[in-house]
């Protein structure tokens, strides 16, 4: 009896092994790829028994210095909640301040590290937050870093990231029917959904780095400026930046010849997706199934300047100064000795 | 002799038995609640009750503060509604060390300072004028309570699209003065919708002379913001000549006080509509239902002193009750987050804490915000047979159960 039941149970463990060969899970269209975005957390819903549908958007304002440091960093988020009910939102972000600007409906709170919103839905209520965030922490999540040096403007895109991965051979027919509906939902605008694929052979693990691609537009100085921002771009001029910058939620179309080509094109292009996703929700959206879309903008401002250490504070005697205040000490010393003695 | 002797010998031993063990045993916090017991008995005893409660669902398992263990007893003071012996209670309860406040509202504007020097946080459960609290400038002061703006605004959110012509009327006491205030912002928007703006003497039987000036300025409804009292005579006044306009109030449209002075008129009370703050969450009557159950089984019903129509006993839901007990519960957390029974770090952590209220919604303050009520959170009743309902022309108020309010 007992060595029936292991060789059900080893047979049992064949017959997993051997589907887990046969079908894989590509990675998730949506899942973020690392801690953030979105920031501290990102955003969550808690209120009793209310799901509303959202749809968030956000422009990020990151004010730069002359080098291109980024010094100052404010969010602004709306939500267009739908639903009839209660809502009880709770928004990650590094919060100094909050403010509701004209057309909330209703005034944001804070707490440390976090937006709050509670209140009750008729049916639509639109929620706008403005919130001033901790530069330092902020700027970690933020999609493009700029250097300028001389005339020199360096645009970096700061979103690539180090995953694992896997190659294999596999049928092209379900990658490219995933593909094109892939592209598809990206197109429409709905959430792309994971999938699993049949393979030809055993997945070999491998590490890739995925960029989220980035539309930079607006104007260097009097230059204008459009790219699409992968890695990094140099660009010769001078003057005030202003720029907007947008993660590009895109699939392109198959051209892989070979099934493990294509399952690299298929495994690259929901990993890209994942990533130009999460810069999409810098603040979150409460509701995972909600669009979320972030527009950010870096502009050269003056930094705030701390104010000027008085120069005293800052001044050092000269050895001649110290000797001769010793000296001075020590006559006046003596002076007093003499008095006290004679008096 | 000699028994007496023994006694005043075993008596001392006894007591320092007793403080040895005390020493050991679970700390105690002491909670201060500030309120009218001798002017309106009913109010205070309302507040103290509600606290009373919590603090002893609290105390079944103790407050944890780091590695200690607290319950949390509680002391009354009254004000008699007098700013001055508020003040000095509240001067009182901070140097025997209270942790916290729980305040009808009366003398804050003074008292707060005082608490205030030793980080000692005050929760109103009751007054809703607009200035008494300011997370930026008076960091100590918290409500749990509707707030006068709240309701103002949410009356005439709900009365402008009616297209009605309100009379504003409102009592020259200071609930009636600052309800007035706000009820002018709030109409402020479509000052067309506005008859007549009228001040009441608080303390006058009849208001006749007042109810016809808005009857002859074209008013089709009366908005009464001021005591129970007030709300009464204006009813009776019109009623009484024959006028059936119908009759808008703050909470105090709710209170017993105005059913049991037209208890020989009952269909006066009918059709009479007040704003307050909701009973009940999206998750239903059920957690409302279970507060009302303990709150009954400690402290009895209370009686409103009229009947229904088939003869019921008309009970009074346990409102205010229910925000003092939702301050316990926030204190009681707030005091685990702080890990310190310094009463600045716990005002400090009352922003950062969430709890389940007595009703189902979530209670919470933040670093902008010390109001639990939040504006939305502000509802409409209608009175039918001594009894009201939530009015169904209003999304929020169309969402929520009636509440039981007769004995079975």
């Amino acid at each position: 009896m007992t060595r029936l039941a292991v060789v059900v149970v080893a047979a049992l463990a064949c017959a997993g092994a051997a589907y887990g060969a046969q079908r894989i899970a590509l990675p998730s269209p949506i899942a973020p790829l690392s801690a953030q975005p979105p920031l501290a957390g990102g955003a969550s819903s808690s209120a009793e028994n209310v799901a509303h549908s959202i749809t968030a958007s956000t422009n990020v304002a990151v004010a730069i210095d002359e080098a291109g440091a980024p010094f100052a960093v404010t969010a602004t988020q709306r939500l267009d909640v739908r639903g009839l009910g209660d809502y009880f939102f709770t928004i990650g972000a590094p919060v100094l301040a909050v403010r509701a600007p004209a057309g909330s409906a209703s005034a944001p709170g804070m707490r440390t590290d976090s937006i709050v919103w509670a209140g009750f839905n008729p049916g639509e209520r639109l929620l706008v937050a403005r919130a001033t965030l901790e530069p330092a922490k902020a700027a970690v999540a933020l999609p493009i870093r700029i250097d300028v040096s001389g005339d020199t403007i360096t645009l970096e895109n700061a979103t690539g990231i180090s995953v694992g991965s896997f190659s294999a051979d596999a049928p092209r027919a379900p990658l490219l029917a995933y593909l094109a509906r892939l592209r598809a939902e990206v197109g429409h605008g709905r959430a792309p959904l994971q999938t699993s694929i049949p393979l030809a052979s055993t997945p070999a693990n491998e590490r890739v780095t995925v960029t989220a691609p980035l539309h930079v537009t607006g104007a260097i100085g009097p230059q204008r400026i459009d790219v699409m921002l992968t890695g990094r771009a140099r660009i010769h001029g001078h003057g005030r930046v202003d720029l907007r910058v947008e993660p590009i939620e895109h699939v392109d179309e198959a051209t892989a010849a070979s099934g493990r080509a294509l399952l690299r094109e298929a495994i690259r292009a929901t990993l890209t997706l994942a990533r130009a996703n999460q810069y999409d929700e810098f603040l979150g959206n409460p509701d995972p199934a909600g669009a979320s879309r972030t527009v950010y903008t870096y502009r050269t401002a003056s930094p705030p300047h701390a104010a000027p250490i008085a120069a005293v504070g800052n001044h050092r005697r000269t050895w001649v100064e110290t000797a001769l205040a010793v000296v001075a000490l020590a006559t006046a010393l003596a002076a007093g000795a003499a008095l006290w003695a004679r008096s | 002799m000699r028994r007496l002797a023994l006694l005043t010998l075993v008596i001392p031993l006894l007591s320092a038995c007793g403080g040895g063990h005390d020493a050991t045993a679970t700390k105690r916090l002491l909670v201060v609640v500030n309120a009218p017991f001798s002017s309106t008995p009913y109010l205070g005893r309302a507040i103290e009750n509600g606290t009373r409660l919590a603090a002893s669902q609290v105390n079944t398992t103790g407050v944890r503060v780091g590695d200690e263990h607290y319950s949390l007893t509680v002391r009354t003071m009254d004000t008699g509604l007098s700013p001055a012996r508020a003040v000095a209670n509240v001067r009182r309860a901070v140097s025997d060390g209270a942790i916290a406040i729980v305040d009808e509202g009366t003398g804050v504007d003074a008292s707060w300072r005082l608490a205030a020097r030793r980080g000692v946080p005050i929760c109103i459960v009751f007054a809703g004028g607009q200035s008494l609290v300011d997370a930026g400038t008076r960091p100590d002061v918290f409500r749990i309570a509707p707030t006068d703006h709240g309701i103002a605004f949410r009356l005439a959110e709900y009365l402008v699209p009616k297209h009605l012509k309100v009379a504003l009327l409102h009592d020259d006491s200071d609930y009636g003065t600052a309800g007035a205030k706000e009820l002018r912002r709030a109409f402020a928007r479509d000052p067309t919708s506005v008859a007549i703006d009228e001040t009441l003497p608080a303390d006058a039987l009849d208001l006749s002379p007042q109810v016809l000036r808005a009857r002859r300025a074209h008013a089709t409804a009366l908005l009464v913001w001021g005591r129970p009292a007030t709300i009464a005579s204006a009813i009776t006044a019109a009623r009484s000549a024959g006028w059936n306009v119908p009759f808008y109030a703050p909470p105090t449209g709710a209170d017993p006080f105005v059913r049991q002075q037209l208890a020989d008129h009952p269909t006066w009370v009918d059709g009479l509509t007040f704003a307050a703050g909701r009973l009940t969450a999206e998750v239903g009557a059920g957690p409302f239902t279970g507060f009302t159950a303990r709150y009954v089984a400690a402290y009895g019903v209370d009686r409103v002193g009229v009947h229904t129509s088939g003869g019921s006993d008309v009970t009074e839901p346990p409102e205010t009750p229910m925000y003092a007990y939702d301050f316990v519960n926030l204190l009681a957390s707030a005091l685990t987050k702080a890990g310190s029974t310094d009463p600045a770090k716990v005002t400090k952590a009352l922003e950062e804490v969430t709890v389940e209220g007595a009703n189902g919604d979530e209670r919470a303050f933040n670093h902008s915000s010390h109001e639990g009520v939040v504006d939305d959170d502000v509802y409409f009743a209608r009175f039918h047979d001594m009894t009201y309902a939530p009015v169904k022309d209003d999304p929020l108020s169309a969402t929520l159960p009636t509440i039981l309010q007769t004995t079975q």
